[in-house]
């Protein structure tokens, strides 16, 4: 059974450790907002076309809202300044590396996937004028990632969880978590479309960012669904009110 | 941010791989990831030091219909071009007008740039290795049978990217470090952008400040409590705050809509605008960088 390794062997397994030790540590101040600049001008405006349908739904239906109950606009900007404020702020980590939330499962949690997308469009231009996460270009794109695929998935993954009965904390924890690991790999694939590799083309591209990311972003997704899980529950024992009135109560009672 | 560091010498140590004789090449990495590893501190003092030091630029006089439009046409342009040289331009020509003209402190101007450096040294990685059959780069490791290699059309693709990315970058600071947000949500007001998201976007941006008011101070005290003790506490405490936060700005969101509608809001928000003219000088700053940049970007063709 104990076939000594091949020096190659031992040389690959030497290199990913210590390549994923260095960058599991590196400082990921939200590594996965695609950069300012870095996609080709072509792919920006059609991630940008992409996410129209979306917004427009979600505009629709946050003005359907906001008519009957205007406060509902109030609580809709309340909660747009606190997914901000969440993702820009430092949470624990094991590595002592410096990472933020998402916030992206939470707030499909709570709100639903279509309000969130226009919330999410509007604080990721804050986000890159005024932390320097993401860009103007590369808007369409990370909105398309972290504002619509993300919190779609995560509120169906809950949506799920919640037919099939299984334990609410362990639903909440499978959706945030879930949901930025989600995020993470439209991400990846969006830079592997931009950046296709010469050898293997896309897919060969896509591993590879998949890859260089994993180590920032695996850590991050289980530290993301614990917080949520702890978020969520906190809210429910001292906001019933609150909750209910953004209606994520109303099944409860 | 020894991390930091490491991965631009390495980053740079397989750009300039063969290209470079081996001596100066090692000691530029290293010179590189010592001066990005300084520089990068990531101080996480004031949440918004972009917001703080776009108060105090001394653009702010500058119409910021023309700040917003022009450095957005800059973007466009760098981002078109085929070549590193509009890209290269503008981070240095960016720099010079923020720093020297906005009078942003050079330091906080650097270390500002080095924030995307996580993103920009990681992905760099992936666009910069490649998997395959035989050696055909300029730097191989043998894995799994096959060769992890770093070609030359790598090499140029990677500088490229990073070049433009730094452009396009420096421009996005050009316009967040002198134009403050109120202005630039009106600047998206007159752009005809819904009624609705420019309500949100004034009314967000308002509450992130209470937010962190109020997050500030319960960190504070969790802090003083020794709330912070060890990972897991933090994880606790962190989760506790956050859900607090969140149920309490509801309840201020409440008094806020109370306070609004007892005076008289009826679902729109206007604010005094201060005007502030084009001057001739602005405008003819504004056009030379364009028709500069438009012309680095012909050249390469």
């Amino acid at each position: 059974m104990a076939k000594k390794w091949t020096k190659n062997e031992r040389r690959f397994v030497g290199v990913i450790t210590v390549l994923s030790l260095f960058l599991a540590a590196a400082p990921a101040a939200s590594a996965m907002h695609i950069m300012e600049g870095y996609l080709p001008a072509g792919q920006c405006a059609v991630w940008g076309v992409v996410c129209l349908p979306f917004l427009a739904a979600g505009l629709v239906g946050i003005r359907r809202t906001v008519k009957n109950q205007r406060k509902a606009l109030i609580l809709l900007a309340m909660s747009g300044a606190f997914i901000f404020v969440i993702s820009s702020l430092k949470i624990p980590s094991v590595t002592g590396s410096c990472s933020h939330m998402t916030g992206t499962g939470l707030a499909a949690i709570l709100f639903g996937p279509f309000q969130v997308s226009v919330l999410g469009i509007i604080v990721l231009l804050f986000q890159a004028i005024l932390l320097a996460h993401g860009g103007i270009t590369s808007l369409g794109a990370n909105t398309f990632s972290m504002a619509i695929a993300g919190p779609i998935f995560a509120w169906a993954l809950y949506m799920l969880c919640k037919k099939l009965k299984v334990n609410r904390k362990v639903s909440i924890f499978l959706a945030a978590c879930l949901g930025d690991l989600f995020t993470y790999c439209v991400t990846s694939l969006q830079l592997a479309a931009a950046y296709p590799s010469e050898a293997g083309g896309f897919f060969a591209s896509a591993v590879k960012f998949l890859g260089v990311f994993a180590p920032t972003q695996l850590p991050l997704a289980i530290i993301e669904g614990i917080l949520t899980v702890v978020i969520i529950i906190g809210m429910e024992t001292y906001a019933k009110p609150e909750l209910r009135d953004i209606g994520f109560l109303e099944e409860v009672g | 941010m020894i991390i930091t560091a490491i991965l631009t010498a390495l980053v740079s140590a397989c750009l300039g791989w063969g290209r470079m004789p081996p001596g100066p090449l090692g000691l530029l990495s290293v010179g590189l990831g010592l001066l990005l590893g300084l520089l990068g501190r990531h101080e996480h003092g004031g949440a918004l030091s972009i917001d703080a030091l776009a108060q105090r630029s001394s653009l702010g006089g500058v119409n910021a219909v023309l700040k917003f439009w022009g450095s957005l046409a800059l973007l466009l342009l760098c981002v078109l071009s085929a070549s590193a040289l509009p890209g290269l331009a503008l981070a240095l020509l960016m720099g010079v007008l923020t720093v020297r003209g906005g009078r942003v402190p050079l330091h906080d101007y650097l270390s500002l740039l080095a924030l995307p450096a996580a993103f920009l040294l990681i992905s760099a990685l992936a666009l910069l290795w490649s998997w395959g059959d035989s050696p055909a780069g300029v730097l191989n490791i043998p894995l799994f049978g096959g060769w992890l290699s770093v070609s030359p059309a790598a090499q140029a693709r990677t500088a490229l990217v990073i070049c433009k990315a730094l452009g396009a970058v420096s421009c996005l600071y050009l316009l967040s470090l002198s134009t403050p947000m109120a202005e630039i949500i009106a600047v998206l007001r007159r752009a005809h952008v819904p009624a609705l998201a420019v309500e949100l976007m004034y009314l967000i941006y308002r509450y992130i400040f209470i937010l962190l008011d109020m997050h500030r101070t319960m960190h504070d005290a969790a802090q003083s409590r020794l709330g912070y003790d060890g990972f897991r506490l933090s994880v606790r405490t962190t989760g506790s705050i956050y859900a607090n936060l969140l149920a309490r700005s509801f309840k201020r969101a409440g008094a806020c809509f109370d306070a609004m509608e007892s005076r008289c809001y009826d679902g729109e928000i206007r604010f005094l605008e201060r005007e502030k003219p084009v001057l001739p000088v602005h405008a003819a700053a504004a056009a030379g960088l364009l028709i500069l940049t438009f012309g680095l970007s012909l050249l390469a063709f």
